[in-house]
């Protein structure tokens, strides 16, 4: 065995050719792989090559996490993953082909604002981006396992990348890992406490990294610390972090409430999609603060004393499959048409959202309406305005949503502009990931009126999502 | 696992288990994996039994084994053609034996009386039931009982029925073999480097509550197996078995699939 793995480190070198691939200068050796630049006919994008480490120091782990890698790379299809353009066999020649995405690491970044990231602003979009990225693998099944500022790669405008898939869980590969890591194998600052316990199969375990990062740009600190021992790693089963505000004045409530809920140690606590709080990082208006987002106070040892014994017998929280984070807090949009004057229509589409926002409690619904345009030419009279016009259907829509009786954090108004309502109405929907769109088909309006039909019907085909269309 | 764009002309073998003289599911099973591109099939034991097409089946059976196109492997209830096996069986198994037994001809069990009890391949083992004491005809239900069968058969590859579901047993550095469910036609990476332990899913009397029959491809060059559900007319096949005078609850085992 070890003389076919020594040929490796020798099939892996600067001007050797594999698979079409030719490999240039090594660009990075890291404790458990090698990164090549890499070139291939036809492939129009740059290239890197990681090659694993294989010799008598290296961890089993380190091989195991590099197959992992491999298999999970290939399956995963993201637009915030680095693409693959080939890999090898794990046996004989294993190797990942794939982009080379050029920016800084998240990493990077911090190092150079001196730890901390100076415009909350941006930390904010950089975490909404990096939500959006963790809602697509979850999406697919994958949980990354491994979230850190190192392995966050930032293109222009705060784009992200997410890279190093080798300690990932998909749950459609068998888990080649489950078993053999060692409890609370990870990045101690970042792992949350199901996964110190071993656990490798809760998507919710991203949230957690996710807050510990939104916790690190904006503090300069990591909220349990870097522990090196397990009993280290427990303290944040129990312990309540310093309140981001008390380190960094300027912090809003919001913020720390979105933070600190994500740094729950039960994952049930937590948010419990990655797509929640992206909606929530862009609309923080929504966000109901709590005494958690108000505390301008470091955690007095009596409370802390108390929530160590809550935490005696941690029992890490049940958790279905990743995905079905999309579908246990589905969005719902509902298309209302705020120039119908059918009451019937209206009170049955409001009962139908009540109903299926009763159903999910992790629901959200928003309220759309479209319109055609504003005027270029605007009038004196404030209702004449481009604002004015929206804001008068924005007061239409809530008005329309009060008898819902909802918390400003699960519904939203949208005034949608535009000359193609049904297509516009679609692709908010899709770009929103909407579980469900709501319509109304009033019997009032006389079957002459052909528009609104095949408005109707476009929805129905061309949305991603599921369409309930209200009869009255 | 998604197809990349590569040509591929690599090998592929058709893994059909615990077939019970279910014709519907094999026509369906054979159509699909002949579109897939499938050369080889493997047959791993338990073609008749249960329902109520053992001679069209085996007659398909024997067809394809003497055009060199497959290799099939005794299974229990073929043994049961031609030894008793009452006591080892429930009664409405043993009663479609029974019957099974007035329907085939005397090349039929010829046939089956000279089917392997294990076949084994470059290193890949073709089993019914495990390869640690096939004849004893052992349920192949846990990480241990997995890791007895790799351990007898000593291949990379170790393929098997007698167990209705699909699923894949699969070696970890400290030896022991893990238990992994497959989703339906998603492909598992197999690397050659562990040894893996697959029972292939029931084409002729799926169990898990899903009225669709199962079967696997292997690709031993590309390191993966995909398992599949293929919907067939069970009512089709439910109602010749209460035609054929089998027992009622046999014809409900296909129409719920348990």
């Amino acid at each position: 065995m070890s003389q076919e793995l020594q040929s490796v480190a020798e099939l892996f070198q600067a001007g050797n050719e594999i698979d079409g691939f030719r490999i240039g200068e090594e660009v990075h050796r890291g404790g458990m792989a090698v990164l090549f630049e890499a070139y291939k006919e036809g492939v129009d994008y740059p290239l890197l090559m990681k090659v694993p480490r294989i010799g008598r120091d290296q961890p089993v782990e380190s091989l195991i996490g590099f197959e992992t890698e491999l298999i999970l790379m290939k399956a995963i299809k993201s637009p915030f993953v680095p693409r693959v353009a080939g890999t090898g066999n794990m046996g004989r020649k294993p190797y990942i082909a794939m982009e080379k995405i050029s920016g800084q690491s998240l990493q990077d970044l911090l190092e150079v604002q001196n730890g901390r990231i100076d415009s909350i602003d941006d930390v904010v979009q950089i975490a909404a981006n990096l939500a959006l990225a963790i809602a697509s693998l979850h999406a697919q099944d994958v949980i990354h396992l491994d979230l850190k500022p190192e392995n966050i790669l930032l293109g222009p405008n705060h784009q992200v990348y997410l890279i190093d898939f080798g300690l990932a869980h998909h749950t459609r590969y068998p888990d080649l890992l489950a078993e053999e890591m060692r409890k609370g194998v990870g990045s101690a600052p970042y792992i949350s406490p199901e996964q110190v316990m071993g656990i490798r199969n809760d998507w919710r375990s991203d949230i957690y990294s996710l807050g510990a990062i939104m916790y690190e740009m904006l503090t300069g600190e990591f909220p349990f610390g870097n522990p090196s021992s397990l009993s280290g790693l427990r303290k944040r089963m129990w312990s309540q972090a310093i309140p981001p505000r008390v380190l960094r004045k300027e912090i809003p409530a919001w913020l720390q409430e979105l933070v600190l809920r994500c740094l729950e140690p039960y994952a049930a606590d937590r948010y419990q999609s990655a797509t929640r709080i992206r909606q929530l990082l862009k609309s923080p208006e929504s966000i109901t603060i709590t005494a958690r987002g108000e505390n301008l106070l470091p955690p007095s040892l009596w409370e802390n004393i108390k929530l160590w014994f809550k935490a005696a017998g941690y029992e890490p929280s049940s958790c279905p499959k990743p995905s079905s984070a999309q579908d246990n807090a589905p969005l719902i949009v509902a298309a209302i048409d705020t120039r119908s004057h059918d009451e019937v229509l209206r009170e049955r589409m409001q009962q139908t959202a009540k109903d299926l926002l009763y159903a999910y409690p992790e629901s959200r619904l928003i309220c759309l309406s479209s319109i055609t345009g504003t005027p270029t030419f605007e009038g004196d009279d404030e209702a004449d305005t481009a604002t004015g016009i929206v804001r008068g259907h924005l007061v239409q829509l809530m008005d329309w949503a009060k008898p819902l009786k909802l918390s400003s954090e699960r519904v939203s108004y949208h005034v949608l502009e535009a000359l193609d309502p049904a297509a516009r109405i679609v692709e908010f929907a899709n770009d929103n990931h909407a579980a469900m769109i709501l319509i109304g088909a009033s019997h009032k309006i006389p079957n002459k009126v052909a528009p609104w039909r095949t408005s109707m019907t476009k929805i129905v085909e061309e949305a991603h999502c599921s369409v309930h269309i209200v009869r009255a | 696992m998604a197809y990349d764009g590569r040509m591929n002309f690599s090998r592929k073998i058709a893994l059909f288990a615990d077939l019970h003289s279910n014709l519907e599911a094999f026509e369906a099973c054979y159509q699909h994996a002949l579109e897939h591109g499938v050369g080889e099939f493997v047959f791993l034991g338990d073609l008749v039994g249960y329902n109520a097409d053992p001679v069209a089946v085996l007659n398909r059976i024997m067809d394809l084994v003497a055009k060199g196109s497959a290799y099939a492997i005794l299974g229990n209830h073929d043994e049961a053609i031609f030894k008793d096996h009452s006591t080892q069986m429930n009664a409405h198994a043993w009663q479609a034996i029974q019957w099974t037994r007035s329907q085939v001809n005397a090349d039929h069990v010829e046939f089956l009386k000279n089917l392997p009890l294990i076949h084994q391949a470059e290193d890949v083992t073709y089993v019914h039931a495990s390869a640690a004491k096939p004849e004893k005809w052992p349920y192949l239900d846990s990480g241990l009982a997995a890791w007895h069968c790799a351990e007898a058969a000593q291949t990379t590859y170790t393929f098997v029925g007698h167990v209705h579901e699909a699923t894949v047993y699969y070696q970890s550095t400290v030896g022991k073999l893990m238990r992994f469910q497959p989703h339906a036609g998603e492909a598992v990476p197999m690397s050659r480097h562990r040894r893996w332990v697959s029972v292939a899913g029931s084409l002729g009397q799926p169990r898990d509550g899903i009225p669709q029959a199962a079967y696997a491809i292997f690709e031993p060059e590309e390191e993966q197996t995909t398992f599949f559900r293929i919907p067939y007319d069970h009512y089709r096949s439910a109602d010749k078995v209460m035609r054929a005078g089998l027992p009622q609850a046999l014809a409900n085992r296909l129409l719920t699939g348990q």
